[in-house]
């Protein structure tokens, strides 16, 4: 003990305080410069601990604690000792917080790893969300075609599926003997209806609504009697469009045709136009475009040819357009018929055109 | 066709190679779909367009390659080496049915010797996949191949009288052809017959037993012309498709006859011996006149935008065997108002070509025809690429928009567009009930004959005849094939035609638009974060509700209903202006589920998409926010378990409580601590005055009238 042991009766006080905290604060002491790894807590042992901590705290400097009962004994120190009585309280105080702060802050720091630890997910788990559905590629397709031809000033049209001789064949300039209207080609319903076997059934309708002038696009399903291949369906999908108006040449059927492939399949694209027959045309061309896997040298796609079929077009028969009326002399005009099941099956490199209509998921989700 | 190109080249005298030749043919409408090495010749596969049976030969494609060249052939010769006799002095010929034989010509040999033919005319018909059999039937296949026409030799021997006669066949006749077949005849088919039988069939495949043996010494060549349906008629009645058939009933020459038959008499004198008759009986009773045609020249230009001299219109026509008839007649070109503008042609184009058709050309018909043969020769690659001029503006169909918006909200509910056939097996579907606006029509209570169904009478898959009058049997066999690709979550829809006959004679069948979905499986897509579950009615139903939505439609309405293909308790009618019923949707019923063998729940819905889409769009009006606040009040009631909440919500609209605002459904629970046949159903309302704000006592007053009122109506208690 130092001298002035009379006045030394609050200064031991104030020594025990600080020797009873330091003693309860040893075994938190550790952690003032950190928990290590090696500290053995858990989460648990963590928040106790800080608790306990917290407690400590307001045991040791809180309005009961025996600091400050020191304190209120400054009246019994002489006057010259006041300030450095002061002092050592002050320091005392100060120590505890410190020691007590520094250990809170390390088991604060654990607690929040070990919490943000215990909430950490997986992020690489799937995204919760409902399955999405897929539009079938021939109506992708179909679609495509659709926005092209509107764009280029086309009504998109459509009509029945059951077609009497007349729309399926006679208007069409399909003679009586002609083989499409076989029983072996064309399905028939008991009362002789045909199912219809070419969309150009709605170049007579719309003609018929219209009149002309009139361009049209018509998009739907037809009906063959195919056994169904892997490049076969007895029901697929064909575009049947029709511009007629005074003056309209081949020169306006190659012109749409190239501008509808540019569209279609890339500008890089090429046509070609070549000779062929159809009941409804004259002069007729089949048009065929350049090869879009191999850009034309030759490949499995185009069988080696560097060219793909793409449908029948030509100039519109005068006995079509005088079926419906029209004079033949001040109208001309272009048809053409392309098949969209088998833009779908190149563009997709189907190898199986069966698969279009078995409506297998594992198919359908392919397409977007 | 196939086509020899060193025999072609041998006609042409052209030396274009054979990729080049197959190049130019296509360009020219003989598509070229295979060129094949074949020893030191080339076979060039020809997809012929039908129009086309001149192209049926060598002569016909040389004509086409010629034309360029201006035409020239080198024609074989056709002289036979030895000629002896007329022909009447050892046959005889008589049509008796002229309308399917115009033309017959019949011309002898004696004295031939029959053995394999020399190496080369084996060779070239094996270039052309054609199998060599003796040398006078060879020649026979050899002439067809070369140009066109189809011959035939019999055994002069074995024909009884020695004579032809060309008739129908007679009741019961019958003849044994040359594959072995022994045929029925019927009256309508066309035979030669000699004196006492039918020895061929006309134009299709001679008899067994007046063909050529190697014993045979005379034989008396066919050369005819038939009517091409007659041939076509038979043909297909018998099953019996051979080259000469294929050829006579797209269209021979009927010039042509006795070219050819002087062709091949000459090559058998040469490879056979023998002594050709100096003449042939030609029956030829009414001379067919060919086909006249006149050509405008300006059409050329009108039609394909080619700009063609009339001078090279009259070249290609020439080469091609059109014979110009007279000097080209000019018209007083009528002047032509084109946008108010009088028009002059200009001069030297208001002229008119006529033409004889070549009479091998059997498509030639009219002008238009002739200007595709200029164009043709032309070159369609001369043809130059225009937009036609602008005209009116594009249009979508009216309902596409829609139905586009129901396709992106289905998919983005899971839902994979489906697309099957149009037909479906002849007995399927008859118990999965039709849209209402067939139910009258295919009532699955009446007698199969009284059902409105239409059938196909030529199905191509055994068995389906049935024009589908629900969607829903496509989509279920769609789920069945997936279920059996292991495939357990299945969201289908599709939209398209069902159909449904009329009950008037000749009338045609109702087609009606439907949209049908069908749902089976997890409600959440596996293998992602989240709670596994089953999908369920109200997933359906939901998804049918935000397709309408997304359409723009006014909301539908729904009611229980009893509907054959669904399950008891989980079936309702789908309504429009909460009347107008447009479908069913539901849980598939046990013996449906059963049929397909499913084992889990499965889902349907089909509606009437046409009656859906007639309906007007809900327009986008603007309705002001309110400015005071709402009394919420929620309300848990214990109600009969069939008390439905639309009937509910409807005895509470009933009461026209002015102020209440909304009143909707919070939750429905059912458990084992409510007492039987009951369930617990929270409401929410919400009770708001437009000018003002509500004070709780208004807002207890009414809430207490909705309490009393689904007291007395329903007997629910209020839940505390
Ligand atoms: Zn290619």
């Amino acid at each position: 003990m130092p001298e002035g042991a009379s006045l030394g009766d609050p200064k031991l006080k104030a020594e025990s305080a600080r020797k009873a905290f330091e003693q309860e604060f040893e075994r938190f002491a550790r952690f003032r410069a950190g928990v290590s790894a090696e500290s053995g807590l858990t989460l648990n042992s963590a928040e106790a601990l800080e608790r306990e901590l917290s407690e400590l705290r307001t045991r040791h400097t809180g309005k009961k604690s025996e600091l400050a009962s020191v304190k209120k004994l400054i009246g019994r120190v002489a006057p010259e000792e006041r300030a450095s009585f002061g002092q050592l309280v002050q320091q005392i105080e100060a120590e505890i917080t410190r020691g007590v702060e520094e250990a809170e802050a390390a088991l604060l720091a654990f607690i929040n790893d070990a919490r943000r630890e215990r909430e950490r997910i997986d992020v690489t788990l799937p995204g919760r969300r409902p399955r999405r559905g897929h539009i079938h590629p021939v109506t992708l397709v179909r679609e495509r075609i659709e926005d092209i031809f509107v764009s280029l000033g086309y009504i998109v049209e459509d009509d029945r599926e059951i077609e009497t001789d007349f729309y399926n064949f006679t208007a069409l300039n399909i003679p009586e003997n002609h083989p499409a209207r076989d029983p072996l080609d064309t399905f028939y319903t008991t009362t002789g209806l045909a199912l219809r076997s070419q969309t150009s059934t709605v170049q007579i309708h719309a003609m018929q609504r219209r009149g002309v002038p009139v361009r049209m696009i018509a998009p739907g399903r037809v009906f063959r009697r195919d056994t169904p291949d892997a490049t076969h369906n007895p029901m697929f999908f064909q575009v049947e469009g029709l511009c007629v108006d005074r003056g309209i040449t081949m020169a306006h059927l190659k012109g749409t045709i190239t501008e509808f492939v540019h569209r279609m399949f890339g500008p890089e694209t090429r046509t070609r136009f070549r000779p062929s027959y159809f009941p409804f045309t004259e002069p007729s061309a089949e048009v065929d475009y350049s090869c879009f896997k191999c850009g034309g040298r030759g490949c499995r796609i185009c069988k080696g040819s560097g060219w793909i079929e793409l449908g029948g077009s030509g100039m519109v028969h005068p006995n079509v357009l005088s079926a419906v009326g029209v004079d033949a002399e001040e109208f001309t005009g272009f048809a053409f018929g392309l098949g969209i099941d088998r833009m779908c099956g190149l563009m997709y490199s189907l190898d199986d055109i069966r698969l279009l209509f078995e409506n297998d998921v594992r198919f359908l989700e392919q397409f977007n | 066709m196939n086509i020899s190109y060193n025999w072609l080249r041998e006609l042409t005298g052209v030396g274009l190679k054979p990729r080049a030749l197959a190049e130019r043919l296509t360009m020219l409408g003989l598509a070229v779909d295979g060129v094949h090495e074949r020893g030191d010749d080339f076979l060039l596969e020809i997809d012929l367009t039908s129009n086309r049976p001149d192209c049926l030969s060598h002569l016909g494609v040389a004509r086409e390659v010629a034309v360029e060249h201006g035409g020239a052939l080198r024609m074989p010769a056709a002289v036979p080496s030895k000629m002896e006799g007329r022909a009447g002095d050892f046959t005889a010929v008589e049509i008796e049915d002229e309308d399917l034989c115009p033309r017959y010509a019949g011309r002898v040999v004696r004295g031939v010797q029959i053995g394999p033919s020399p190496e080369w005319l084996v060779k070239r018909l094996e270039v052309i996949g054609q199998r060599a059999i003796n040398n006078v039937a060879d020649i026979t296949n050899y002439v067809m191949h070369e140009m066109g026409q189809p011959l035939h030799a019999f055994d002069l021997q074995k024909l009884s009288e020695h004579r032809i006669v060309v008739r129908r066949a007679r009741s019961g006749e019958r003849l044994r052809t040359l594959d072995g077949v022994d045929r029925e005849l019927q009256t309508q088919m066309l035979v030669i017959a000699d004196a006492s039988r039918a020895v061929a069939l006309a134009g299709i495949m001679g008899g067994e037993e007046t063909e050529i043996s190697n014993e045979t010494r005379d034989v008396l060549i066919e050369s005819a012309y038939f009517d091409p349906s007659s041939v076509r008629r038979t043909a297909r009645a018998l099953g019996l498709h051979t080259e000469a058939s294929y050829r006579f009933e797209r269209g021979t020459d009927y010039e042509g006859v006795l070219r050819a038959q002087e062709r091949a008499v000459a090559l058998i004198c040469e490879l056979a011996g023998g002594a050709a008759t100096e003449d042939a009986i030609d029956v030829y009773p009414r001379k067919i006149e060919p086909q006249r045609v006149s050509l405008r020249p300006s059409r050329v230009e009108a039609l394909t935008g080619l700009r063609v001299e009339t001078s090279e219109m009259r070249r290609i026509l020439s080469a091609l065997g059109f014979i110009e008839r007279a000097q080209p007649q000019t018209f007083e070109p009528e002047p032509s108002l084109r946008d108010g503008v009088l028009e002059m042609m200009p001069a030297g184009l208001h002229t008119t070509l006529s033409f004889t058709s070549p009479t091998w050309r059997v498509d030639i018909e009219r002008e238009e025809d002739l200007v595709e043969e200029v164009a043709r020769h032309a070159g369609y690659d001369g043809i130059a690429a225009l937009l036609p001029p602008t005209a009116s503006a594009g249009e979508y169909q009216p309902r596409e928009i829609k139905k586009r918006a129901l396709r992106r909200q289905l998919t983005a509910f899971g839902y994979d567009e489906a697309i099957n056939f149009s037909f479906i097996e002849s007995t399927s579907g008859e118990r999965l009930d039709p849209i209402p606006k067939f139910a009258t029509l295919i009532d699955a209570d009446a007698e199969e004959d009284e059902r409105a169904f239409v059938t196909l009478t030529n199905p191509i898959i055994e068995g389906m005849t049935r024009m589908r009058p629900t969607l829903l049997q496509g989509l279920l066999q769609s789920v069945r094939r997936n279920f059996n690709h292991g495939t357990r979550n299945v969201r289908l829809f599709e939209t398209g035609i069902v159909f449904a006959a009329r009950k008037g004679e000749g009338e045609l069948p109702f087609e009606r638009e439907a949209l049908a979905l069908v749902a089976t499986g997890g409600a959440v897509e596996e293998g992602r974060a989240g709670d596994a579950r089953e999908l369920d009615f109200y997933d359906l139903k939901g998804a049918v509700e935000a397709a309408v939505d997304a359409m723009g439609l006014p909301a539908l309405s729904f009611a229980p209903v009893s509907a054959r293909h669904l399950r008891v308790g989980q079936a309702a009618v789908i309504m429009t202006g909460g009347q107008t019923e447009i479908g069913t949707i539901g849980r598939l019923s046990e013996e449906i589920s059963a049929e397909f063998k499913f084992r889990q729940p499965v889902y349907v819905a089909e509606l009437d998409l046409a009656a859906l889409l007639e309906q007007k769009e809900t327009p986008a009006l603007y309705t002001p926010l309110s400015r005071f606040p709402s009394v919420v009040r929620d309300l848990s009631l214990l109600t009969n378990r069939r008390t439905s909440l639309s009937e509910m919500l409807a005895a509470i609209r009933e009461l026209e409580l002015e102020n209440l605002s909304s009143a909707q459904l919070v939750d429905v629970y059912e458990g084992a601590n409510l007492p039987e046949g009951k369930r617990s159903v929270t409401l929410r309302l919400e009770y708001r005055a437009e000018d003002r704000t509500l004070r709780d006592e208004e807002a207890d007053e009414m809430h207490t009238r909705v309490v009393q009122k689904l007291a007395e109506k329903f007997g629910a208690e209020q839940r505390v």
